[in-house]
């Protein structure tokens, strides 16, 4: 059950490298055959400076480098059994490629308990402001996160 | 820089009006290999997405796509869209679970025109829909026409 007294706090800042590996792992699990995110030829024809990160990449940071959300599970009490990933905004500040050095801020933006026709829920907001080397804004994500109680409360 | 870039293979957002629909793209059908695949490169080894057998006493019929991998399919068919430096938004709502064998469409329109301090901002719908027409993940994204396009 999320701990409702946690609301406004977050995790320590952590950082990783975006790898182009991880890149073209994203894209080939996707199924997806676009040269912009597998050749650099391709993306400096179009004006980038490097390889861009597809638009859903930052989600594989959450997860693989990271661990984020699970922390961020564990921190506030919540059972990974009964999450629901309910919603997911990004918003796009800046270009992110391959080398750049991203430091993630990871707030837990609100916790507001919710009783529906199903049972008790928790719906939980994970704001997450992700800068790079240059301490330049490149992206903004919040998650929304439901934790479903079951009947007994657990 | 950048003054020479390719814009031809994208749709031209300027000349977009409200309820123009851009062109759908269908996927392959989803592979449980390719579900293994995304658990790979996306680190969640959330058994739910690639053991059957986990799925059936979670009470599905068998794994589940996850639904991050079909938000990427959604980022694969804006990306053939729009050039990504005027991507300024994207958001989704996860509505229904999706199994192998499954095929996802994804459709987009535009459903509102909007000015702002740096140019026109095309606010567009989009869906991914299984092959019986069933939403599995819905949202919306925003590309900026910019006022400057010299960047």
């Amino acid at each position: 059950m999320a701990d409702m007294s946690k609301e406004g706090q977050g995790l320590p800042p952590f950082t990783f490298k975006v790898e182009q590996v991880k890149i073209k792992e994203l894209i080939h699990a996707i199924g997806d055959n676009n040269p912009l995110f597998l050749e650099k030829e391709t993306a400096l024809s179009e004006g980038y400076r490097d390889i861009p990160c597809p638009p859903t990449f930052i989600t594989l940071a959450f997860q693989e480098f990271t661990g984020a959300y699970f922390k961020a599970f564990e921190a506030l009490g919540v059972s990974l059994q009964n999450v629901l990933h309910g919603e997911e905004i990004y918003e796009y500040l800046g270009e992110i490629c391959p080398g750049d050095m991203l430091t993630c801020h990871m707030i837990f933006q609100s916790i507001v308990e919710k009783q529906t026709k199903s049972g008790r829920m928790f719906l939980i907001t994970l704001g997450t402001r992700v800068t790079n080397q240059r301490d330049e804004d490149v992206l903004k994500a919040t998650s929304l996160i439901i934790e479903k109680m079951t009947q007994d409360g657990r | 820089m950048g003054g020479d870039r390719n814009m031809a293979r994208y749709i031209d957002f300027r000349s977009l009006e409200l309820g123009d629909r851009l062109p759908p793209v269908t996927k392959d059908p989803i592979t449980k290999v390719q579900l293994v695949r995304y658990a790979g490169a996306s680190g969640d080894f959330n058994p739910l997405h690639t053991d059957d057998q986990t799925a059936r006493t979670a009470g599905m019929k068998g794994v589940i796509a996850q639904g991050i991998l079909i938000m990427g399919f959604m980022g694969q068919a804006i990306s053939g869209w729009v050039h990504l430096r005027d991507l300024k938004r994207f958001k989704v709502r996860f509505r229904g679970v999706t199994h192998p064998g499954d095929v996802i469409t994804v459709r987009a329109a535009v459903m509102e025109k909007k000015g702002s301090s740096e140019g026109e901002v095309v606010l567009c719908n989009i869906i991914a829909e299984d092959q019986n027409g069933e939403a599995k993940v819905s949202g919306e994204f925003e590309v900026l026409n910019a006022i400057r396009d010299n960047r």
